[in-house]
């Protein structure tokens, strides 16, 4: 009597690591039950690798054959899919390329991973609206100091150290990647707009600075502004902190305006889709 | 309690399929590479299938499509992650999803496979076989009742390929999806394709295989094509749907009658045309089966 459980878990094994399935629990049908079970463990390798190269396409131009087999080999083994979807299944591996030789020798690889990986979590982030910049203008102008922004929920910021980023376009382009170098700018702003297409731009040292104030602390506006005034002069801040609001509004990342006021709840403005 | 079939001589397959079988034609599976024509060419398609856990996502492009063709054509959800073989628990998170996406689209029905995918928490991807034991079918039909009633309704249950069978089978496969069928009051998503395949694998009566089944229980059907190496088949949904199994798909419909049919390819997309025309063979199929074939009725 073979038990249904242990059936699953030595089958499974089997498939995983291409062999411990007992010949003799296995029927013999036409086809052979070591060409069956190849054809299992063939598949179940060869489709985790397939969703790594359809979220890693550009990864995988730039390691080439060789090193994108080991890279998957490694991967495969070390995370086996414990998620529902594939989608999902290379969630870990900017992590993984960043802890493993020979790709820790070169830091581009874990950030062009990750630059993938945020690409797809931008792709079918959560829907919500967007407000335009006349909510902004027709806020009292003594309330602009506790403005607290909720941005559209596929809005990303991704810190980079290299040209990760110049690299996936050129191959993304079909063509030869640049040289390795750092990165011109210190991060990317990533989301998708409102006709659902995913974009990407450069982020300078002023505006990370900002961005990190109110995405990433949810900071209010003054606090940003306070931020800004540690780098710049007093004088240049409320145009260079107006700038980067008008930006955002125009881009469509503003999906929630907050007002905090010491005497009423926060208020909540949201203007159109 | 098991239906019995009644047999009638009707004229078209929506009059026959009207006892206890729900009709609603002729459908396809639903793909990302086909979204624009879908809505652009509105192809004379009656219903499409979208495969549940796309679309399981918070937003973007997938729920922007699903609604937009569900406002056009009704759809069936078609889910790979049940597992409802897997000795794993339920995942009730998943249910939980299931149920959301089920309340959103408004399905004409829910379906998801026959095999386990996962265990010990690892998910294979795969539709794995089972062992066609009283074991394994007790512990299907629990958890089916348990999905079933989750759900707030009754799904479909498709039979996958395979390519492995057990040494402690205590029957064959047909006898194990019926029984499951009849205890837990799933319905039975047929596909011809995957009969086909496994019936060269194994070496059993394809025709014999569909002659066991409670044919009242068979709501869908599913084609596709498949690869063949001579000594062996692999279900491979990349190729146009093969001579054999559309002929194994004219006996099966003269066997059982009118059956909601669609066709599923996954690779290898051709143009949404070549799809619909197809789908429009199998039409022409069950078009004149129905001339002269018997008819399931309450």
């Amino acid at each position: 009597m073979i038990a249904l459980h242990a059936l699953e878990e030595r089958l499974l094994a089997h498939l995983r690591k291409g062999a411990g399935f007992p010949r003799e629990w296995c029927a013999q049908g036409l086809v052979d039950s070591d060409l069956g079970l190849s054809i299992y463990a063939n598949a179940y390798h060869s489709r985790l690798r397939e969703a790594l190269e359809a979220d890693h396409a550009q990864l995988a131009a730039y390691l080439g054959d060789a090193l994108w087999a080991e890279f998957c080999a490694g991967y495969i083994e070390a995370h086996p899919s414990r998620v529902r979807s594939l989608r999902h299944f290379g969630v870990q591996v900017p992590a993984w390329l960043g802890t493993h030789a020979p790709f820790t020798e070169h830091p581009e690889i874990a950030e062009l991973a990750l630059f993938e990986r945020e690409l797809l979590d931008v792709f079918d982030a959560a829907d919500d609206r967007r407000i335009d910049w006349a909510a902004m203008q027709a806020l009292d102008v003594a309330a602009w100091p506790s403005v607290r922004l909720g941005f559209h929920p596929s809005v990303c910021l991704l810190p980079t150290q290299t040209n990760a980023v110049e690299i996936w376009r050129a191959l993304k382009e079909t063509q030869p990647p640049p040289a390795v170098s750092p990165s011109a700018t210190p991060a990317r702003l990533l989301w998708r707009d409102a006709e659902r297409v995913s974009r990407f731009r450069p982020v300078d040292a002023d505006e990370l600075l900002a961005l990190q104030e109110m995405v990433s602390a949810q900071q209010d506006f003054a606090a940003m502004c306070a931020r800004l005034a540690g780098v710049k002069p007093a004088s240049e801040v409320p145009a260079l902190a107006i700038g980067f609001l008008r930006q955002w509004f125009d881009e469509g990342i503003i999906s929630h305006l907050e007002i905090a006021s010491e005497h009423a709840p926060a208020q909540r403005y949201a203007q159109r889709d | 309690m098991i239906e019995r079939a009644g047999i009638a001589r009707r004229s078209t397959p929506e009059v026959r399929a009207s006892g206890v079988r729900p009709w609603h034609g002729y459908g396809l599976g639903l793909r990302s590479e086909h979204f624009d024509a879908v809505l652009d060419e509105h192809p004379a398609v009656d219903w499409f299938e979208i495969i549940s856990e796309n679309f399981m996502v918070a937003g973007g492009k997938p729920r922007h499509y699903l609604d937009q063709v569900r406002s056009r054509y009704p759809l069936a959800m078609h889910g790979v992650s049940l597992s409802i073989g897997s000795t794993d628990p339920l995942d009730l998170d998943y249910l939980r999803e299931l149920k959301q996406l089920a309340r959103h689209v408004e399905p004409i029905w829910i379906s998801d496979h026959l095999c386990w995918t996962g265990n010990g928490g690892i998910n294979s991807h795969d539709l794995l076989p089972l062992p066609y034991t009283g074991e394994a079918i007790a512990h299907v039909v629990a958890r089916l009742q348990q999905v079933q009633e989750f759900l707030g309704r009754e799904i479909l249950i498709e039979n996958v390929s395979t390519y492995v069978g057990f040494a402690n089978a205590e029957m064959d496969e047909a006898a194990f999806l019926g029984e499951i069928a009849r205890r837990s009051g799933c319905r039975i998503l047929l596909d011809v394709n995957n009969i086909y395949v496994s019936s060269r694998n194994h070496g059993f009566d394809a025709d014999a295989y569909v002659a066991a089944l409670p044919a009242e229980r068979i709501w869908q059907i599913h084609l596709a094509g498949h690869s063949d190496y001579g000594h062996y088949v692999i279900d491979t949904h990349d190729h146009p749907v093969r001579e054999e199994v559309w002929d194994l798909y004219a006996r099966t419909l003269e066997r059982i009658g009118a059956v909601t049919t669609m066709i599923e390819r996954d690779d290898h997309l051709p143009p949404l045309a070549e799809l619909v025309a197809e789908l429009d063979h199998a039409r022409r199929i069950g078009n004149q089966v129905a001339q002269s074939a018997p008819a399931v009725c309450a």
